[in-house]
């Protein structure tokens, strides 16, 4: 049996059911790197140059880590999901990069994902990762559209019940289909309607520092000890994200913006007292998505914008009396308009 | 309508000559200066790359000077410039500047029958030709230039000469006044003293487009190394980026393409600006280049990407990485420049040692 050495970063919190259905419908098993920690994003830094942006260098981290743990590693490359809309260069180069800087690395499994080639190139390249495996195409087709499914049931668990990655990981694995009544019984989630007086904060950016509790610091966790509902990205239906997007910055251009510019703006217009964007030092499309997002609270005056930044010397400290002064100023807000 | 663009190196000759063609009226934005700089860095948000704040400074200054429509290139890609006027847009307008802006993306034929008030095609492309031949012209000077530097007899020469060529080929009317400034200016940099005997080092100078072709943005690199008697090779220019030439675009004969071919061992893909061709400038000119000199914006996606894989690559040669951005100090970077070049002048004099 082959083991898949998959790390968990970057695009593992957007995919990774997808992916783990496709590679143990094939008959391999999957590892997974363990959460982050100071001692993966110190190897992981220490392959790069300096200013390599902080969720490249995580990602790096837990390469290294999967070493010895598994006989092919999977980095898949999103060059572009829509027409010409395309991923930023570190995502790109990414397989590539890994292999330069990593040379003890097992041998990667590389498919290229590139929209603008053609339906036909995305099914050539499935096929070949799944060559991998078995010399049967029919059963890498069987497996490729159970994982597709697996992956429609997760976005729908995400954008129509609230939950965020994490739990819907857990919710997948125990069911086949995502069944509404299941999903509010067993894991407790209301949606729809949260109770009006509690406050909602949105949190914008890319999933991979949303949900890496180690990197920013247990935000997540920490709003909600304050009994604070949390609205991430995720939360959204893809068309939600994309008409708000196009609203404020017209066609996007990042494959993955929708998730900083579109959240941005339908979040400022409804249902959030307030909003944090999440970005790292050096992310080049962050650095003009956020100051978008920035300017354009700045213009409304509706709702409350704070950015947080991210990177290795990052003190928990700062980012806790940064949130409480957030805070303080959103519930005064909110007692002062009632 | 007042017509605008941004400053990209020498390119503003070539724009220059096509708006005196057809006849419209442009406001060429003052020459890229420490002003413009401070201007840009001051609206632009913080973590951007240097081109925006330059293209930034350089739009408030045409805007000053009474421009009302400002062009800009518009793109799809990974790299953050196609991105840049979405946001220059918005922080000009906060800004309270009133103006249109035009992007190439729309399809530059429309964008220049807009401005021009439908001007034929014939009228566009007779003026567009006339605009790559005076950079063309621009672009054969540069290069005697470069290597005339590095063996001038009194530093500084050749440079001066440049300076002239550039008003002098601005000036031309015809293309036989284009020619003819060429000619000059080719016969002045050959009748420079210089000195005998000298077989100078060969540097390359390769990176992001912008930072490359424009001597502000890059504090001079191209003539520091000249004063260090280095004769610069610079792939990379404004006319190499508009060259359609359909012959050497077929066969691939084009420096770009050569050099992505010999990158494919270590960097597979494209990954937008200019990183895959720093990494087969590399891997191409290991031979017949002593060194590189590797030169980006400070945050450049795709260059930190080539600085990560550029030191697995088989092929050995002595690399120099300079970041820019409105901090850089130029001591900085002639030091730094001083102790490479010394480098690799001990180094190739180890080798010759040893083979004797």
């Amino acid at each position: 049996m082959m083991n898949i050495g998959i790390p968990r970063a970057l695009l593992y919190y957007q995919y990774f059911p997808m992916w783990k259905t496709f590679f143990e419908e094939l008959g391999g098993e999957v590892v997974i790197s363990p959460p982050t920690t100071k001692a993966m994003i110190a190897s992981g830094a220490s392959r790069v140059v300096a200013d390599t942006c902080l969720p490249v260098k995580v990602f790096l981290g837990h390469v290294i880590s999967l070493i010895g743990k598994c006989d092919y590693i999977f980095i898949p490359t999103i060059r572009s999901l829509k027409s010409n809309i395309y991923n930023c260069s570190k995502f790109l180069g990414l397989p590539d990069m890994t292999k330069a800087v990593i040379t003890e690395c097992p041998p990667v499994l590389d498919v290229i994902i590139d929209i603008n080639k053609g339906m036909r190139n995305i099914y050539r390249a499935i096929d070949k990762l799944g060559r991998y495996f078995t010399r049967d195409t029919s059963k890498v087709k069987s497996a490729s559209l159970d994982a597709w499914q697996v992956h429609l049931n997760y976005r729908h668990l995400m954008s129509n019940h609230g939950l965020i990655p994490p739990q819907a990981m857990e919710g997948i694995s125990s069911i086949d289909k995502a069944d509404d009544t299941y999903v509010r019984t067993e894991m407790g989630i209301n949606s729809g309607n949260p109770a009006s007086t509690q406050t909602n904060i949105a949190l914008i950016g890319h999933p991979y520092l949303l949900y890496d509790e180690y990197l920013n610091h247990r935000l997540i966790h920490r709003l909600e000890q304050a009994g604070i509902r949390v609205l991430t990205p995720e939360m959204l239906t893809s068309d939600e994200l994309e008409s708000a997007s196009v609203k404020l910055a017209g066609t996007t251009y990042w494959t993955y913006g929708e998730e900083v510019v579109g959240a941005g703006e339908h979040y400022l217009q409804n249902g959030a007292d307030g909003i944090i964007g999440i970005l790292t030092f050096g992310c080049g499309p962050d650095s003009l998505m956020m100051e978008m997002v920035r300017r354009r609270a700045n213009r409304l005056r509706t709702t409350p914008f704070m950015s947080l930044v991210l990177e290795e010397h990052t003190a928990e400290t700062g980012i806790i009396t940064r949130l409480e002064a957030f805070l303080d100023m959103i519930n005064r807000r909110k007692r002062g308009g009632q | 309508m007042r017509v605008s663009f941004q400053h990209i190196g020498n390119m503003w000759v070539g724009l220059k000559a096509v708006a005196d063609r057809i006849g419209f009226d442009m406001v060429v934005p003052p020459i890229t200066s420490q002003h413009t700089l401070s201007l840009g860095a001051r609206y632009s948000p913080e973590m951007v790359c240097l081109p925006f704040k330059l293209t930034l400074g350089n739009m408030i200054e045409s805007l000053e000077l009474g421009a009302d429509t400002l062009i800009t290139i518009g793109q799809y890609g990974p790299c953050r410039f196609g991105y840049y006027h979405r946001v220059q847009e918005v922080i000009l307008r906060d800004l309270g500047y009133e103006f249109e802006l035009l992007k190439q993306s729309n399809g530059m034929l429309r964008m220049i029958k807009y401005f021009t008030h439908g001007a034929s095609i014939r009228e566009i492309f007779l003026a567009f030709r006339f605009g790559l031949a005076k950079l063309k012209a621009l672009e054969e000077v540069e290069r005697l230039v470069h290597r005339t530097r590095a063996i001038e007899q009194n530093k500084g020469s050749a440079s001066q000469i440049f300076r002239e060529a550039i008003q002098a080929i601005d000036g031309a009317r015809d293309y036989r006044a284009i020619k003819q400034a060429k000619r000059v200016y080719l016969q002045k940099l050959k009748d420079i003293p210089t000195i005998s005997s000298s077989n100078p080092l060969k540097i390359g100078v390769v990176g992001e487009f912008f930072v490359v072709v424009d001597p502000f943005a890059n504090m001079d690199v191209e003539i520091e190394l000249g004063k260090l008697g280095v004769q610069v090779e610079r792939p990379q220019s404004v006319l190499e980026w508009l060259d359609f030439n359909p012959f050497t675009l077929l066969l691939g004969l084009r420096e770009k393409d050569r050099s992505f071919k010999a990158a494919k061992p270590y960097l597979s893909r494209y990954i937008g600006g200019d990183g895959l061709q720093t990494v087969g400038e590399k891997v191409l000119h290991a031979k017949d280049w002593d060194g590189l000199v590797h030169i980006e914006p400070f945050g450049c996606l795709p260059e930190i990407m080539a600085r990560n894989i550029m030191p697995s690559t088989k092929e050995q040669l002595p690399v120099l990485n300079l970041m820019f951005d409105e901090h850089t100090g130029r001591a900085g970077v002639i030091n730094r420049l001083e102790a490479f070049v010394d480098m690799i002048k001990i180094k190739k004099k180890k080798s010759v040692e040893l083979r004797v």
